[in-house]
């Protein structure tokens, strides 16, 4: 007699009895919301906020009399910020819960990670993040920005009101960073910027050491040409470096840091007093406002019974992203994947900085491009914007191998990466 | 010669009058030059701001500084601008100009008159210009340092006359040089600007060769091999500095090394516990300088440059605390068990982890530094900041409290006893159950205090002790276990090596570099850069 | 007959195991293909793609038993071989997409091509060719640990040290891999996979069959592991991990057993990844933390270290346990988990194979003992009733 034998039949048996479980709660009389969000591991501390959000907007929705006549219902995992257990955890929602959209993830390569999944089982994801585009999938819907809604932008700005000749491009070595580099570098060169007025530096994730590269940067900024930096560098490593930036007395006055991944919630961590003037792209802000906002901003306080709570952009992604996928579903009649993926491509739901989003046909929304500099009160204040909406682009137009290509998923074509050049659809190997 | 005295009489009054009329004319002028700041684009708002200095009238000075703040209001309703001051809810409206206190105002009916690095550079510049005759010698070291910054040739003349009327020497040098920056973009003659650049290279330092670099693009022909020679020496200089600059980085990251790890030499090192947990002590540590932070905030604001102070003890106790309950709940069953109590220790840092994340959320905690742990200062080419000096400072007097522990008290000598042979030290009399759990707990307690030190450079997440935890266990291996000393060596030379390849590899290279020379470094000595020697070696 | 060779040779517990692998390689296929999903015994594509992934997780908590629980040399980077056997079959599977990427490079992987590569490197050439990424996922792990021993147990690096630079070891590796310029894609790692020898990655049926190949794959292993226990060669190396310098004063050549002990590993912790891979659909340097070498020393001993069977139960049900504890405690399962750790080293020191084991051989002991006891009992008896 072997106790695996027994072991893997009790696991087993828990499992199904699991499955059973959550099985007697799909009857029809709720809909099912995923929420795939870190819950533990080094993400936990960007993601979790994103699962108190979700949990707030479906608490909302259910107010208002839920969806189609039906209460809302979120099923929470933790993915851990194991990339695998991802993958593993949306099989889970979509195929076990029986969810019939799942908002989540986080860094590029948890949702690599989970793609196929989605693709396989045709299930929805909305993906509330940044990130560096490149990527058009029929499951997914991007409300985060692409590059071109962010690091372009915030680029023009400097040049235009700051004027910068001189760029540092520093980030974290992975892809969102190394893609938004390339594309900015691309970007500058087109603009007149010499190679040698430049330098681009990656460090590790939670690199906590800034000594030396900060030094870089004086080096480099003393070179008699106005420098500014573009920091793509990845949430957790972003505290030490503001603070060896402050305490090295490199000000916004002299070097204007402008990032892509600091938001409110980062600067919670912060004493922002030294830092005042460093700005940030986003496509909203905690500070902007309007009546929404006031209101979101309202609720979400009450709901994490926590005054200091501050809001951020991918909150705001995700608040655009359900709105979205209530008024499909709405249009649809019906919660089935297919009908939905149809009836997502064209709306149009107000958004929190005061104007309205709208889904295109390539999975990304339009939004508009705020410049906001730090305030000694962790917010931001916003120094610019652009005077309409910005359309993502999901291939970039400063790539050689992607500026050629499109994404439609509108009936006759529905691809996620055509090329107008060859007139094909390269995803289909044709 | 009487008509000439009238008439000289009568000069002087009509000069009296004129100035009178332009005086409120100005004051005027002055006024409306201000509201106009209120409706600006930031464009037209810096035009604005070089008007208003143009003016130089000392007057502006407390709604220029306000302006830079973000404390400078436009009432709506009439479109005149205010400096405030948070009163509750409301403002408190102070007149821009004569600081009057013109009563409250609900905040609904101000609007902020914004600005951005643009503005504050404008009015930082013109500030200085303003300043440079203040009699506090602080503010005027101050102007003339904005100005040396941002030179310009209208600044000149000023430059000149506060020169002239300086007595402060320390004031006075940064004005020299000022003026020389200035001289350089002003269109003075070439032998002028000869000297100056003499004046810029003796100076020398990172900012000099900025100004030289900035120059050289606009200089004449004559000018650039002065100038080129100049950049020159001053880069030889630096990269003399640089040399020694790599050493102090990497001395400071030794230092965040030792205090990382050296509470696991004495849990791991001296007690033989793979502590998987010692990261979380370390986190606790900083918790708990953030719970010190947010009550001295509340109760006694006035305390706050002692938070420190105040959370070490605390640290050290929460910790040590948590420690001795580790230690007599789990870990005093595992001993002769040394792999085990990885499993075990590993499983209560998971436990730690969670419960900080349960209690005070997953996002990053504030822990603010005290006014004598922010910014730096120069020594000689170096940028030294305070809180990595005070955490050097630190390290080592932690190092020193805990060699003076182990060596030269009673408890250290039977610390020590327990670990080189227990049952020799228990037919002694001492009870050795408790040595191991006060020995557990000042490891633990250690750990907390490093944390303290940790919150003023790094993330207070949970996650804070995850990013230390690898990199104690190579210094303590690489000092060899057991040894104090093998810690201190092995944290200051794993950080300057680290720091010196950096420059050249790259952060990520440069670290791979690191640990695969300690993996080269062990096949040497296997048992780290200060063995252990003696039959108990193989236990 | 046969089985009671192999029963012999392998011990019945080891027979019995692989004889429930077997089973479940043809068995579980076969429900799933064969049975329609509303039916009782169907087991649907979600369980079989799971438990696909706990036997290479079991696979590699095994080849770690064989180090640690029978050699006594405890691997704080095992999790790197599983990794580069991953990526040796990541490597495939990328070649294997061909024009079928975003960008349609017949030769590039997308990540290349985004990130301006013009030809493949040298490393990926070849990796077209299924058997030949499927040699390297055993011929590089066992490659790195002959490397890595040959230098480490001649230095006679034993003990703590050996495990901090093994952690040192798979850090190293992390960075590495993390670098966008290392050519292996960066923190992405390699993913997007379409097929497998032409079958699609995606399908039941390719599930299924990778589900059967772990279990088999598992089923070999333990075998081999068994084979390799139960030898001469085996009683040396639980005599290196219980007196080290005796066995070399006994005239061994302690190095080398250790060193064969650690190849065989790696080799199997490479089979391992290659197997994982496809079944999860990514590999990226995060295998290579150093927390997940650590892991898997966790299941092997909650399973039971020095068992064999042990690490293969332990794999299963703590990742079991993650399993179901992230869904249905997700703000709480890390307490339950850490309490786990805690509780089995307190309370379970030998695992829980090993704790069975114990007690059932202490009731036979007690039994004999009390059989021989009742005896004794018994002749002391007669003479009394003698006398």
């Amino acid at each position: 007699m072997s106790i695996k034998a027994r072991a893997t039949g009790a696991l087993l048996a828990a499992i199904l009895s699991t499955t059973a479980f959550h099985g007697a709660f799909a009857a029809d009389d709720t809909i099912k919301v995923g929420i795939l969000h870190s819950l533990s591991g080094t993400m936990a501390i960007s993601e979790t906020t994103l699962k108190d959000a979700m949990l707030m907007l479906i608490e909302e929705q259910n107010k208002k009399g839920g969806l189609l006549g039906k209460q809302l219902e979120a099923v929470v995992v933790d993915p851990a910020s194991d990339w695998p257990l991802f993958a593993e955890k949306a099989r889970e929602l979509v195929s076990v819960n029986k969810v019939s959209a799942v908002f989540g993830c986080w860094t590029s390569v948890s949702r690599k990670s989970v793609l196929p999944v989605f693709e396989e089982l045709n299930s929805i994801l909305f993906y509330p993040v940044q990130y560096e585009g490149e990527e058009s999938q029929r499951n997914v819907f991007y409300t985060g920005a692409a590059p071109n809604q962010q690091a372009i932008p915030a680029v023009d700005y400097l040049m235009e009101n700051e004027s910068v000749e001189r760029w540092v491009l520093a980030g974290t070595d992975y892809v969102y960073p190394r893609t938004t580099n390339k594309i900015l570098e691309a970007y500058l060169i087109s603009k007149g910027v010499k190679p040698e007025d430049i330098m681009i530096n990656y460090t590790p994730f939670g690199h906590s050491d800034w000594q030396t590269i900060v030094s870089d940067i004086k080096k480099f900024g003393s070179a008699g040409k106005k420098t500014a930096v573009v920091s793509t560098i990845n949430g957790d490593a972003n505290v030490p470096f503001y603070k060896e930036l402050g305490n090295q007395g490199v000000k916004a006055e002299d070097i204007p840091v402008v990032a892509f991944s600091v938001g409110e919630e980062e600067l919670a961590g912060l004493d922002t007093g030294p830092l005042v003037g460093h700005l940030a792209a986003w496509n909203y802000f905690q500070s902007v406002d309007n009546p929404a906002n006031a209101e979101f901003i309202k609720t979400w306080k009450a709901f994490t019974k926590n005054d200091k709570r501050v809001t951020n952009d991918p909150m705001e992604a995700h608040y655009i992203g359900f709105n979205m996928w209530l008024k499909a579903v709405e249009k649809a009649g019906t919660t089935d994947t297919d009908a939905v993926l149809d009836a997502m491509i064209g709306v149009s739901v107000p958004n929190l900085s005061g104007g309205y989003s709208t889904m295109m046909p390539n999975h990304h929304i339009t939004k508009p491009v705020l410049i906001g500099e730090i305030q000694a009160d962790g917010q931001f204040e916003t120094v610019w914007e652009t005077p309409g909406l910005v359309v993502g682009d999901e291939w970039s137009d400063f790539l050689a191998d992607s500026k050629d290509l499109i994404a439609d998923w509108r009936a006759p074509m529905s691809c996620g990466n055509f090329n107008v050049a060859t007139g094909k659809c390269g995803g289909k190997g044709s | 010669m009487h008509t000439r005295l009238i008439h000289r009489f009568l000069q002087c009054l009509l000069v009296a009058l004129c100035l009178m009329a332009t005086d409120l004319r100005a004051a005027d002028d002055l006024r409306s030059m201000v509201n106009a700041l209120g409706g600006g684009s930031f464009q037209q708002n810096q035009k604005q701001i070089e008007a208003l200095a143009k003016t130089g009238d000392p007057k502006i000075v407390p709604a220029l500084e306000a302006l830079a703040e973000g404390d400078l209001y436009l009432r709506k309703a009439d479109g005149i601008v205010f400096i405030v001051r948070p009163a509750g809810a409301n403002f408190r409206l102070i007149d821009a100009l004569t600081g009057d206190d013109l009563g409250e105002e609900a905040k609904a009916g101000l609007e902020k008159v914004k600005v951005n690095n643009g503005l504050r550079r404008t009015i930082r510049g013109a500030l200085g210009g303003l300043t440079l005759m203040s009699p506090d010698v602080n503010v005027r070291l101050q102007a003339a340092g904005t100005i040396l910054r941002t030179p310009t040739a209208d600044a000149l003349d000023g430059l000149e006359i506060a020169l002239a009327a300086e007595t402060d020497g320390a004031v006075k040098a940064v004005l020299e040089k000022a003026r020389a920056a200035a001289i350089l973009v002003s269109d003075r003659p070439v032998e002028e600007k000869k000297a100056a650049v003499a004046t810029v290279v003796q100076t020398g330092g990172r900012d000099s060769l900025s100004l030289l670099s900035g120059a050289l693009a606009s200089a004449d022909e004559s000018l650039r091999p002065d100038i080129e020679a100049g950049i020159r020496q001053i880069e030889d200089q630096l990269s003399l500095w640089a040399g020694a600059q790599n050493i102090w980085y990497g001395l400071s990251l030794g230092s965040v090394l030792l205090l990382a790890a050296i509470g696991l030499a004495i849990t791991f090192g001296v007690m033989g516990i793979i502590n998987m947990a010692h990261g979380e002590m370390v986190m606790l540590g900083a918790y708990t300088t953030f719970v010190v932070q947010a009550y001295i905030r509340a109760a006694w604001p006035g305390l706050f440059e002692w938070s420190l102070a105040i959370a070490l003890p605390l640290a050290f106790l929460v910790t040590g605390a948590v420690g001795l309950v580790m230690e007599r709940g789990i870990i005093r069953f595992l001993y002769g068990r040394p792999l085990e109590t990885l499993l075990a220790t590993w499983g209560v840092s998971l436990i730690l982890q969670q419960a900080v994340r349960s209690i005070f959320g997953p996002t990053n905690q504030e822990v603010a530094n005290p006014s004598w742990m922010s910014g730096a200062f120069e020594l000689g080419g170096l940028t030294v900041t305070w809180n990595r000096m005070w955490i050097i400072v630190f390290s080592l007097a932690v190092f020193a409290f805990l060699l003076f522990l182990l060596k030269k008290t009673p408890m250290g000598l039977q610390m020590r006893a327990v670990t080189q042979n227990r049952r020799m030290a228990s037919s002694m009399g001492i009870r050795t159950p408790w040595v191991d759990a006060l020995t557990f707990a000042l490891g633990s307690g250690i750990a907390g205090i490093a944390g303290v030190a940790l919150s003023q450079i790094d993330n207070v997440s949970p996650n804070l002790g995850q990013g230390y935890i690898i990199d104690s266990f190579m210094v303590v291996v690489f000092g060899g276990v057991g040894n104090l000393w093998g810690t201190l060596v092995g944290a200051f030379t794993l950080g300057i090596l680290n720091k010196v390849l950096e420059p050249y590899a790259g952060a990520v290279l440069g670290k791979i570099l690191v640990l695969v020379l300690i993996i080269l470094f062990i096949q040497k000595r296997p048992r780290g850069l200060f063995a252990l020697k003696g039959r108990a070696v193989e236990a | 007959m046969i089985t009671s060779f192999l029963a012999k040779a392998l011990g019945r517990n080891i027979v019995i195991t692989v004889a429930i692998l077997l089973a479940l390689a043809a068995l579980v296929p076969a429900l799933n293909l064969l049975t329609a999903p509303d039916h009782p015994l169907h087991v649907p594509t979600y369980i079989v793609s799971l438990f696909g992934k706990y036997l290479t997780y079991a696979l590699l908590a095994l080849a770690l038993d064989l180090v640690w629980g029978f050699c006594g040399i405890l691997s704080l980077g095992h999790a790197a071989f599983f990794a580069l056997g991953g990526y040796a079959m990541g490597m495939y599977l990328m070649r294997q997409i061909g024009a079928r990427g975003s960008y349609g490079n017949p030769l590039l992987p997308d990540f290349m091509v985004f990130l301006n590569w013009k030809e493949l490197p040298w490393f990926w050439q070849g990796f077209d060719m299924f058997w030949f990424a499927a040699l390297m996922a055993v011929l590089v792990p066992g490659l790195l640990a002959f490397v890595f021993g040959w230098f480490a147990f001649r230095s006679r690096v034993n003990g703590v040290y050996l495990s901090i630079i093994t952690q040192a070891m798979t850090f190293a590796l992390l960075l590495a891999f993390f670098r966008n310029d290392m050519g292996f894609g960066g923190n992405n790692g390699l993913t997007d996979f379409k097929d497998i020898l032409g079958f699609n990655i995606q399908s039941n049926g390719t599930r299924s069959a990778l589900f059967a190949a772990s279990a088999i794959a598992l089923a070999l292993s333990l075998v081999v592991t068994s084979g390799i226990v139960r030898s001469k060669y085996g009683k040396i190396l639980v005599g290196v991990r219980d007196a080290e310098s005796r066995t070399r004063f006994l005239g061994y050549r302690v190095e080398h057993m250790k060193l064969f002990a650690f190849v065989v590993s790696a080799m199997m912790a490479g089979v391992a990844g290659a197997l994982y891979v496809p079944q999860v659909g990514i590999i990226n340097p995060g295998e290579f933390e150093p927390a997940n070498s650590i892991e898997v020393v966790i299941w092997t001993a909650v399973g039971g270290r020095g068992t064999l069977i042990g690490p293969i139960v332990g794999a299963i049900l703590v990742n079991g346990g993650k399993s179901v504890f992230t869904a249905a405690f997700p703000e709480f399962w890390l307490f339950a988990l850490g309490g786990l750790f805690v509780l089995v080293t307190l309370f379970l020191p030998r695992g829980i194979v090993g704790t069975a084991r114990q007690f059932f051989e202490r009731r036979k002991e007690y039994r004999k003992a009390k059989a021989v006891e009742e005896a004794r009992a018994f002749a002391a008896a007669e003479p009394q009733a003698a006398e």
